[in-house]
């Protein structure tokens, strides 16, 4: 379901390898994903090109798995949505609580940068 | 009708459906591409179509995956009913009546007090506003941010608040003697 396909020094890029994600898998979707936040310790960039169903099961196993990541100081960010589904993020304000970039480029600059700002 | 459809169990006019979805997973996505497909052809020129069907697509997802968590083994029965002004989608089964219905006194002087703040977070807020014993209709708000303070506040279910923000109008009515539920979504061309 959660496929790795780039490991950085901070950060993981993963595809999500369904198209219809909802309360059939949420359950099963939150555990892969926490399992890579256990695993590896690094943020991840989910890639969610291959998505085009989602429904609330899925955004809440995504906001409880963020709420996850926040513990141990990491973070999950989302790039390669489709239209609607950026748009349904948006319409009930999660674009507020996760960082969305059109590509992992973009996220990977982003991470880049913030962490050479730190330094 | 069940999936996949039946002519048999199909009553459709002009621009009014009737569709049974038997609660199950599998037959969720096949179920939503049909009534969206339906829909698509009730939409009247000069309507903003694609803003209508993503409104749609949610709103008919939610409903469907609330048949399965809540309805049963059971059927759900959908109406959906179209003019030039309106698509109306009904959403009626028989399974247990939702949390809400027996937490409030409905007050027929003070309308006020019939409308009551049922979830909240930095982002969102839901009311319920009782319209009168048996009928709730959902209000959602966005909410100031200012004071945001962690993800953790944040809420983790979003069905009802996806439907009340993507349509016109959302309600809830319990018949007490026939025990139907029936969710009630109004969208305006």
């Amino acid at each position: 379901m959660i496929n790795v396909v780039k490991e950085g020094e901070k950060y993981l890029v993963a595809d999500v390898t369904i198209t219809e994600a909802n309360l059939s898998n949420s359950d099963q979707f939150k555990a892969e994903l926490v399992n890579l936040l256990d695993k590896h310790g690094k943020i991840i960039v989910l890639d969610l090109q291959e998505l085009k169903y989602v429904d609330s099961a899925f955004l809440g196993a995504l906001v409880s798995s963020l709420k996850y990541a926040m513990t141990k100081q990491l973070d999950i960010i989302l790039v390669d949505l489709r239209t609607d589904i950026k748009d349904l993020i948006k319409l009930i304000r999660l674009d507020k609580v996760f960082k969305i970039y059109n590509y992992p480029e973009d996220a990977l600059a982003a991470i880049n940068k913030s962490y050479a700002e730190v330094r | 009708m069940h999936w996949p459809p039946s002519t048999n169990h199909m009553q459709k006019c002009a621009k009014k459906l009737a569709f049974e979805f038997k609660n199950d997973a599998a037959a969720l996505i096949p179920s939503l591409q049909y009534l969206l497909a339906e829909i698509t052809e009730s939409i009247p020129p000069g309507a903003d179509a694609e803003d209508i069907l993503f409104r749609c697509k949610v709103i008919i997802t939610e409903l469907l995956t609330n048949a399965i968590k809540h309805g049963g083994n059971g059927i759900t029965l959908f109406d959906i009913e179209a003019d030039a002004d309106q698509l109306r989608i009904n959403k009626t089964d028989h399974g247990s009546p939702l949390y809400l219905i027996n937490t409030h006194n409905h007050s027929a002087t003070d309308n006020l007090a019939n409308k009551k703040l049922i979830s909240a977070d930095p982002l969102n807020s839901l009311y319920a506003h009782w319209e009168n014993e048996n009928c709730i209709r959902f209000i959602s708000e966005e909410s100031s941010i200012e004071d945001f303070l962690s993800v953790e506040q944040v809420m983790e279910h979003f069905g009802i608040l996806i439907i009340s923000r993507s349509s016109d109008e959302f309600t809830y009515n319990y018949d007490k003697e026939t025990q139907t539920n029936t969710f009630k979504v109004r969208i305006d061309f």
